[in-house]
Order: C-alpha cells, then sequence, then structure tokens
C-alpha cells in the first residue's frame, strides 16, 4: 500500500501530463477539432431518445435528460473495461524499455475517461435546464456516486488489466460482458418500473452498474436521497477490488515485459 | 589523493546470484489453458547465476554472442524484468536505460515530448524546465521543435530522442550498443557527448556492444557473458584477446 502512494506521488504528474498529451493528440488533425468530444455523446442520445422514446414509445418524464444520465455513467464504466483490456500490450515500447508502475498506465487513461465525461455532465445539465427538469440541493450528490462509480471501474480495470496481457482473447469475453451488462442496466429504460418485482431488485443489488445509474438518476431527475449504504457497499467493494488489483500488479507487473 | 580515492571505493551496482526465466505469464487464449495443467511450461533461462559489481564511476562493457544474455541482464538492471532468483542492489543510485523515443506521441509536438519523455523517465516538470533549453540546443533541430514530430525525418526524430536521454541524466546509464545518430556531424556530436556523459567520474556506465572497438576505447572493465553465464571478468585487455579468440 505504502508502495501504492509513493509511486502516485512520483508518477501523479506524468499521468496528467500524458493524459493532456492523449487529450490534445486525438483532436489534433481531425477537422471538427475537440467538437467532436461535444458532438459524439450528443449524437448518441438523440439516437436513444429517438428510438426508445419514439419508437418504442416510451413515457418517461424528461426522456432525453433520463438517457443522457445513463449514458454518461455507461460510457464511463466502459471506456474504462475496454481501455484496459489491451493497456499493457498497447504500450508494448513503453513496457518493455522503462520501468513506470503499471496502474499509472491506467490512471492516466482514465483521466481522459473523467475529461470526457465531465464534458457529458455538462450537457446533462444544459439538457436538464432546458427541459425544466426540477432542480434541488439533492444534486450534489452525484459527486459521491461518481466516486463510487470510478473507484469501482478503476479497481475492475487493473484487475483486466492484468488478465489481459497473458489472455489474448480476454477483450472478446470482456465485450459480451459489457453488452449484456448494457442491457441489464436500464440505459434507456426505468428498471424499477419497468422491471417488476425481484427481478429490478436483483438487476439492482447484483449489478454495480445499474444501482449507480439509479442512484445518479434518483438525485439529479427525481430530487431524492441516494441509499447510502449501498453506496458505502459499493465504494467498499471497489475499494477492495482496487488493493487486490494493486497487489496482483505489484507481483507481476516486471514480468509483463517478458510476455509482450 | 588518488589513493584515498581508492580506499573508499563506493560500489554502485551488486549483482548477485542473478537468475531470469523466461516463462510463467506466457502468452495463452482461454481455449488454449483447458489444457495447460498437462501441458508442460516451457523455459528458457536467460541468465544462469551471475554475479559482479561495479564501482562508482567505472564503465563496464558486457560482451556475448547473440543470445547471450546480454540485454536482458541491463533490461533486468534497469528495473524492467524482475529476477527469478537472486537480487539486484543500486545503492540508491537512479538509473535509466538509454533508449530512443521512449513514450513520443508522434502527434504532439517535439517540446511536449521532451516533457512527456522527461517525466516517463523519472524527472519533475521542474528538473525538465531546467533542461528544456539546453535539450533543444542540442537537437538542433531547428523551427521543428514547435511541429508534431510525425512531421520529422527519422534523422530529426533520433536526434530529438538523443538529446532527451544525453541531457536528462542519471547516476547509472545503461546502455545497448552507443548511440550514433543522425548525419555525419550529428553522429560526431552525439558520439562525443555519449564520451563525455560516460567518462563523467561519478557516473556509473554500463555497455552492451558487439563492436570491440567501442568497449576497448571507452571500458575500463569487461563482463564476458556466455549462455547466461559469466565466463570471464577483468580489463579490456585480459578479456578482449580471449574473447576473440574463441568466438573463431
Amino acid at each position: 500500500m505504502n508502495r501504492f502512494i509513493l509511486n502516485l506521488r512520483k508518477y501523479y504528474k506524468y499521468a496528467v501530463y500524458s493524459a493532456k498529451a492523449e487529450l490534445k493528440s486525438e483532436v489534433a488533425d481531425s477537422y471538427l477539432n475537440w467538437l467532436w468530444w461535444i458532438i459524439e455523446p450528443i449524437c448518441f442520445m438523440l439516437i436513444y431518445t429517438f428510438v426508445f422514446g419514439v419508437v418504442f414509445k416510451n413515457k418517461e418524464p424528461f426522456f432525453a435528460s433520463f438517457v443522457f444520465v445513463g449514458l454518461t455513467c455507461w460510457e464511463f464504466f466502459n471506456r474504462m473495461i475496454t481501455g484496459s483490456v489491451n493497456l499493457i500490450t498497447n504500450n508494448r515500447d513503453l513496457v518493455t524499455k522503462v520501468y513506470i508502475p503499471k496502474y499509472i498506465l491506467l490512471l492516466s487513461k482514465s483521466f481522459t475517461y473523467l475529461f470526457k465525461m465531465s464534458i457529458s455532465l455538462i450537457i446533462t445539465f444544459a439538457l436538464m435546464l432546458y427541459q425544466h427538469v426540477p432542480i434541488t440541493w439533492h444534486i450534489i450528490f452525484f459527486i459521491p456516486i461518481l466516486i463510487v462509480l470510478y473507484v469501482f471501474s478503476f479497481g475492475l480495470g487493473l484487475i483486466l488489466m492484468h488478465f489481459g496481457v497473458t489472455f489474448n482473447d480476454l477483450s472478446n469475453l470482456t465485450n459480451i460482458g459489457l453488452r449484456m451488462v448494457f442491457y441489464l442496466s436500464g440505459v434507456f429504460y426505468n428498471i424499477t418500473t419497468k422491471l417488476k418485482g425481484t427481478l429490478s431488485h436483483i438487476l439492482l443489488f447484483c449489478n454495480p452498474i445499474a444501482f449507480i445509474m439509479n442512484e445518479l438518476r434518483k438525485v439529479l431527475i427525481y430530487n431524492k436521497f441516494p441509499s447510502f449504504v449501498m453506496l458505502i457497499v459499493w465504494l467498499f467493494v471497489g475499494a477492495l477490488l482496487c488493493a487486490i488489483g494493486v497487489h496482483v500488479i505489484h507481483k507481476n507487473e516486471n514480468s509483463y515485459a517478458k510476455v509482450i | 589523493m588518488k589513493n584515498k580515492q581508492k580506499n573508499n571505493k563506493q560500489i554502485a551496482i551488486t549483482v548477485k546470484n542473478l537468475h531470469i526465466t523466461y516463462r510463467g505469464l506466457k502468452k495463452t487464449s482461454i481455449r488454449a489453458s483447458w489444457g495447460k495443467l498437462k501441458n508442460k511450461v516451457e523455459l528458457f533461462q536467460a541468465l544462469k547465476g551471475v554475479s559482479f559489481e561495479v564501482e562508482e564511476g567505472k564503465i563496464l562493457g558486457i560482451i556475448g554472442k547473440n543470445g547471450s544474455g546480454k540485454s536482458t541482464m541491463l533490461r533486468a538492471i534497469a528495473g524492467i524484468f524482475s529476477p527469478d532468483k537472486g537480487s539486484i542492489d543500486l545503492h540508491g543510485n537512479s538509473i535509466s536505460l538509454l533508449s530512443i523515443g521512449v513514450g513520443f506521441n508522434k502527434k504532439l509536438t517535439g517540446k511536449e515530448n521532451i516533457y512527456l519523455s522527461g517525466m516517463l523517465l523519472g524527472f519533475s516538470e521542474a528538473e525538465i524546465n531546467k533542461k528544456e533549453k539546453e535539450i533543444i540546443d542540442f537537437a538542433d533541430i531547428g523551427d521543428f521543435i514547435n511541429k508534431p514530430v510525425k512531421t520529422y525525418s527519422s534523422g530529426m526524430y533520433s536526434k530529438l530522442a538523443f538529446a532527451i536521454t544525453a541531457i536528462l541524466e542519471t547516476d547509472i546509464m545503461l546502455i545497448d550498443e552507443v548511440l550514433s545518430v543522425g548525419d555525419k556531424t550529428f553522429k560526431e556530436k552525439s558520439y562525443n557527448k555519449m564520451k563525455e556523459l560516460i567518462s563523467d567520474e561519478h557516473r556509473t556506465v554500463i555497455i552492451v556492444s558487439h563492436s570491440l572497438g567501442t568497449i576497448a576505447e571507452l571500458c575500463n572493465e569487461v563482463l564476458w557473458l556466455n549462455d547466461g553465464e559469466v565466463k570471464m571478468i577483468g580489463t579490456p585487455e585480459e578479456v578482449l584477446p580471449k574473447y576473440e579468440e574463441f568466438m573463431q
């Protein structure tokens, strides 16, 4: 644990710098540049709102905001998981030439995803204002909820990153898994009203993403308190995953260079 | 004065009984791992019990035929590989493996890459800031420093990369083949810079090279590796003739 904190302190700046560099290079030579960061989430939101709001006639109030909150949360998780699986192999050059604690790579990646998520959040708020969603002070609870999301995704990402080195086809598996979680998280439907009874309870209880998404909507759209107990439980699970991930990586990271 | 220095010789690197084996984390697919328990894991011993010490300020050359474990050893000392057995003690010195263009992002400008690469090598932003001008001057690529690296010619690329590694110095330098890059003038300049870096009396250097001429010129100690074992260690005068004889 000490080593983790020491390394964080030493490489934190690098992680930030390299995240900035990556964002910069992402838009360096595209025609619309950084506008893509805004256009992309809006387009996805429009597609989902059209398909599930108009085609499937969803009667959810403030449906566009509802979808956008879900998407914001989902995209972050999705990026973290897909990004982490091949992270080491994609950074082959780095890994075989210098020593760097491998979780710093994920940390740096996560910063770029956090940045994209904050843009998406800003659009969410703008959309909520536009749709006249009643806004109360419950809204501030979105911060602790996102922290839980971050810790959980980071922990899971660390573990996947480790196994991604040795298993070539882990990315196929995670893609299937992610697709399933996507449909079971209620990005475009309300789990509590669409799925009645035990099924919704099971989903919200076992699927952290569904749970976090639901909590986010509770505080942002429905002006309710989040369920603090469950948030703490998932924070604890996330922290545990992080601890396991850091431990596994400390133990194995120097062997990665031999494999890839 | 000279005697006094000799008496408190400081050891900069201690390598004890170093074993490195390639195995364990083998690239595999999930399908292949069903039968994994039955399959015997293939082992390749790159280093089999190597021990040596390097004093501070010394320049150690490592020679040996291809596949004798030279590069593996350098990487292990740099901390990229973990030893399977044995230990490496750097006595608190900072270390870098001289390699070119680590962590470059080709879409960013040369200047930004100086920071990116430097921070990766473990330097702080302030330290790089101090050396930035020196690096740019040394690289000598003019206005291109503010242009994306992907627009560079391969010569300019290696010039910048070399400048970064050469100007941001560490206590111990590990060099895998002495680098001389760029056009003729820069080649000379980089070779001289290299010599200057290497011969700093506080800097400990390990050089891996196939060019016996370079080794004879630069090193004051030579380690001869053969099939992952130390065959001989001593001054260049002692080791090099025997090695040449052996190779024939």
